[in-house]
């Protein structure tokens, strides 16, 4: 095979293809009805039934200050509330974006540096206590105390301080203005009972009973959790009542136990279909797909750091080079192979549903020519076998990736095939996931294949790519650095309105994408299973779980266990 | 006795070792406790290496050891940062899980694989023992995960007669009678049992039919059926007896499974016992709980080879006198 001869690379790997028929189902799927949609019967919508997830884990602790797992993080959501949340639109500059959660209303103080919140009068902890501003310093105070050790304690910095104006506002100052400072006050902190708390140790809240049975305010109570089993919430009554009696998480670590439990009705819900299962649930006239817009984006990182030196990496400190090889891959087939029509290319160090996203931006075409000529330009030749070196030296590199994560696993197959062309060896450097975190926060590989799960908030980005990030201790570790993308960064993060923060976010996408200090490879999707009697709402890019409490069953359409749960 | 008290004490320095080379080589390893949550960009290394300090994880290996040593000392195995609760407390609720999956699949297998056995012993070179060891060398090679998704699928997916996975039904009613619960419990212990006395049965058949040929080919056994017994009375007498202690060892050997569990049936079977424990603590480098769970393991494994010995020096003689002689030249 010639350098430019070119064979679509997802003939080389067998993979299960979507039938044409589906893909048009599939965009039908897609448009998920909005909370305010009315059910699909005409039957009564009353309260009642129970959603059974089929979940792949089970939360490291419910104390929202320390939790990390993905599955802690669903529970908490349901069982706590925030002063407000962000609507479906992901705008975190300013109020307009957000919906009144545990506040009802909220006013600016006229410099902009104090937001008083009007907590709900009703709110109650499911203990029976009233929900106070007390309760909203106190759950400041906690998340900024060092001892803490919270994840979101750096993004509160702009926090000075909350105070009680009475029991009922909870005024929340600001160092400076900015136009992400309403998403601080709102998002980063889920409000905490003082009374439960006030006593519990903060450098050990970890082993806090708490941590186990947690008090919320939200729409469902906590009731049980069996470890490694399953764990159940429960609808409270005020003030606002979910839709559904309760929620129950069941565990399966293995994949096929977690999709079967959904496929048997066992399950209602499973939330990581693979694309080979897709097919299969679309034939289950018991089950619906949900395909909703996700925050995740893998990419093949360059160090342009030698690990051995500390010097720019003789390889990927060369931006042609690292163009070059941008240039010769064919993202969109790579996509394609792995998760059919189940993710998109990735365009930048975003996605799609974010509101910085800039999905018209033009990205570095794959070219095998320009690719070839750029690594000419380089000073990398092609040998005999076909195979570049320059001073005797071969353009070869080891991409580390996880073993956990099968689509990287796949990717790495036909990155291997597709940079062969052009005349690099690339090796494959599979890892457990913790051997992989190591060598990646060490700073040990020459390529990483890896994934971000961003959380919606603003400064995603400048956590993994800016310049300040690629210090010792920061998230960027292929160390890229570029003075002139982080200040367009900054300045799409100070800027005052959505629309020129736009544009300096994409001016930053612009500088870092011809940077190329990544190959940015794919969006994948949620791809979720849920079964066919379930009315379900517009799902959050950033939590699809967020509006669970929304959802309904038709009452002609309840189950044994619909009931069950009522009479509970 | 002295031997029993000398293979106690042996035992002990095994833990010891065991425990001590599974703290070191665990944190030898690339990775730490905190590394399953580093694809979020707002957790900084700085956050994790804060968290790694207020686990008692900083500090040298030495320093982390002699913490370790005196924790221990006070009875506590340390803290599960991958489930938040106390080492013990994790083990302690996995462990009557694995326990009583174990024992029924190991009771189950081993009287299934030694009637098998004999029976192919007993009907050597006819259809039958060519049949039966088909079907026991397919079973005793049969990979576990694989055969675990088969069961899985035949048994909850395709014919709908057992649960998918789990210990129990996380939606039964908390005021459900002791019989409902106990059935339920059944319910979901089927299939993993099934999986597991297959795999057992296996290979504790094959054991059996080759320990009970060369016992039925041994001049006592010839002895005993020209004196007059009954070729029934000799078979299970003289051979089967004497035939029982490679049986009785493969038992000794898989006595740690009844702690440690099997780690790909109860991983395709969500079953929360000590295997699913051991392997979820291991990929998530939750150090205190890996070292907990090859303690416990190794306490087992040691009991286990010690209650061997035991038995099979009740069985044969020969083993005893064997051992005596060995323990007086030695002195």
């Amino acid at each position: 095979m010639t350098a430019t001869s070119h064979t679509p690379l997802h003939t080389l790997i067998p993979m299960p293809r979507l039938r044409p028929v589906y893909l048009t189902l599939l965009l039908t799927l897609t448009a998920c009805p909005g909370p305010k949609d009315a059910p699909r019967s005409g039957a009564s919508t009353a309260t009642g039934g129970t959603l059974v997830i089929s979940a792949p884990g089970e939360p490291d602790n419910l104390m929202p200050p320390i939790t990390t797992a993905t599955a802690g993080q669903q529970v908490e959501e349901l069982v706590f509330q925030r002063l407000a949340s962000i609507g479906p639109g992901l705008n975190t500059v300013g109020d307009a974006g957000f919906i009144p959660d545990l506040a009802r209303h909220w006013s600016w103080a006229s410099d902009s540096l104090s937001i008083a919140f009007q907590l709900d009068s009703a709110a109650r902890w499911h203990d029976g206590k009233p929900v106070r501003a007390a309760d909203v310093v106190f759950s400041f105070a906690l998340y900024k105390d060092p001892k803490t050790a919270a994840a979101a304690a750096a993004e509160l910095a702009n926090i000075d301080s909350v105070t009680a104006r009475d029991s009922l506002t909870a005024v929340v100052w600001f160092r400076r203005r900015t136009p992400g400072q309403f998403f601080d006050a709102a998002m980063l902190v889920l409000v905490l009972p003082s009374h439960l708390l006030m006593t519990v140790d903060r450098s050990t809240l970890a082993s806090a009973p708490f941590a186990r049975a947690p008090v919320g305010s939200g729409p469902f109570r906590f009731v049980k959790w069996v470890s490694s089993q399953s764990l159940e919430l429960a609808a409270d009554t005020a003030p606002r009542r979910a839709q559904l009696d309760r929620v129950v998480f069941t565990v399966a670590p293995d994949p096929v136990t977690a999709y079967t439990r959904v496929a048997t009705g066992e399950a209602d819900l499973f939330e990581s279909v693979r694309p080979d299962k897709v097919a299969e649930v679309m034939s289950n006239k018991q089950l619906r797909l949900l395909i909703a817009p996700a925050l995740d984006y893998n990419y093949v990182g360059f160090n342009l750091v030698d690990p051995a030196t500390g010097k720019p990496h003789p390889i990927f400190g060369d931006r042609r080079v690292r163009r070059a090889l941008t240039m010769a891959i064919d993202r969109r087939s790579i996509v394609a192979n792995i998760y059919d029509t189940l993710a998109v290319p990735a365009r930048g160090p975003f996605t799609s549903a974010q509101a910085s996203a800039d999905t018209a931006i033009a990205v570095l075409p794959y070219s095998v020519d320009s690719a070839n000529a750029l690594l000419d330009a380089a000073g990398w030749k092609r040998g005999p076998d076909s195979l570049r070196r320059k001073n005797g030296k071969l353009l070869t590199f080891g991409m580390l990736l996880p073993t956990s994560s099968t689509p990287r696993v796949r990717a790495a197959v036909l990155l291997q095939e597709q940079f062969r062309r052009v005349g690099v060896d690339a090796k494959i450097e599979s890892s457990d996931i913790g051997g992989f975190v190591g060598r990646m926060t060490a700073r040990r590989f020459d390529v990483v294949i890896g994934a971000w799960s961003q959380d919606g908030g603003p400064a995603n980005a400048r956590d993994a790519w800016s310049s300040a990030a690629a210090a010792k201790g920061g998230n960027n570790f292929g160390a890229y650095r570029s003075a002139a993308f982080d200040t367009q960064l900054d300045s799409a993060l100070a800027a005052r309105s959505p629309a020129a923060s736009h544009a300096h976010f994409a001016a930053a996408w612009r500088i870092i994408i011809d940077d190329a200090p990544a190959i940015w490879l794919a969006e994948p999707r949620h791809v979720m299973a849920i079964n066919s009697r379930f009315v379900t709402t517009g799902m959050r890019p950033d939590a699809w779980w967020a509006g669970i409490a929304h959802w309904s069953i038709p009452s002609d359409k309840r189950i044994a266990r619909d009931v069950a749960g009522a009479a509970r | 006795m002295r031997t029993l008290i000398q293979r106690v004490w042996q035992g002990i320095v095994v833990v010891a070792i065991v425990a001590t080379a599974t703290f070191i080589l665990v944190r030898l390893a690339p990775g730490d406790p905190f590394a399953m949550a580093f694809e979020n960009p707002g957790l900084t290394p700085a956050l994790r290496a804060h968290w790694r300090a207020a686990y008692g994880l900083d500090g040298s290996i030495g320093e982390q050891y002699v913490r370790w040593i005196a924790n221990l000392l006070r009875g506590d195995l340390g803290w599960s940062v991958s489930t938040s609760q106390p080492v013990a407390q994790a083990i302690g609720s996995a462990l009557p899980n694995t326990l009583l999956l174990m024992s029924v699949a190991l009771v189950l297998g081993f009287a299934i694989g030694m009637i098998l056995g004999a029976v192919q012993a007993a009907r050597h070179n006819h259809p039958a023992d060519h049949a039966l060891g088909t079907l026991t060398l397919i079973g005793s090679a049969l990979p576990d995960f694989w055969l675990a998704l088969v069961v899985l699928l035949a048994g909850a997916y395709w014919w709908r007669l057992f649960p998918v996975g789990g210990a129990t039904d996380p939606l039964m009613p908390l005021t459900a009678s002791v019989l409902s619960v106990a059935l339920d419990r059944a319910k979901h212990l089927v299939l993993p049992v099934l999986t597991l006395v297959i795999l057992i049965a296996a290979t504790v058949a094959r054991q059996q039919r080759a320990a009970l040929l060369e016992r039925l080919g041994a001049d006592w056994v010839r002895t005993a059926t020209a004196k007059g017994l009954s070729p029934m009375r000799a078979f299970r007498r003289h051979a089967w007896r004497t035939a029982l202690g490679p049986v009785v060892s493969l038992g000794g050997l898989a006595l740690p499974a009844l702690v440690g569990g099997a780690v790909f049936v109860e991983r395709v079977f969500a079953w929360p016992g000590m295997g699913r424990l051991a392997a979820g603590a291991i990929s998530s480098r939750d150090y205190h709980l890996v070292v907990g769970c090859v303690m416990v393991g190794s306490v087992v494994v040691v009991l286990g080879s010690i209650l061997a010995d035991v038995l099979a020096q009740r069985l044969d003689p020969r083993t005893a006198q064997a051992d005596a002689d060995m323990s007086r030249s030695a002195a």
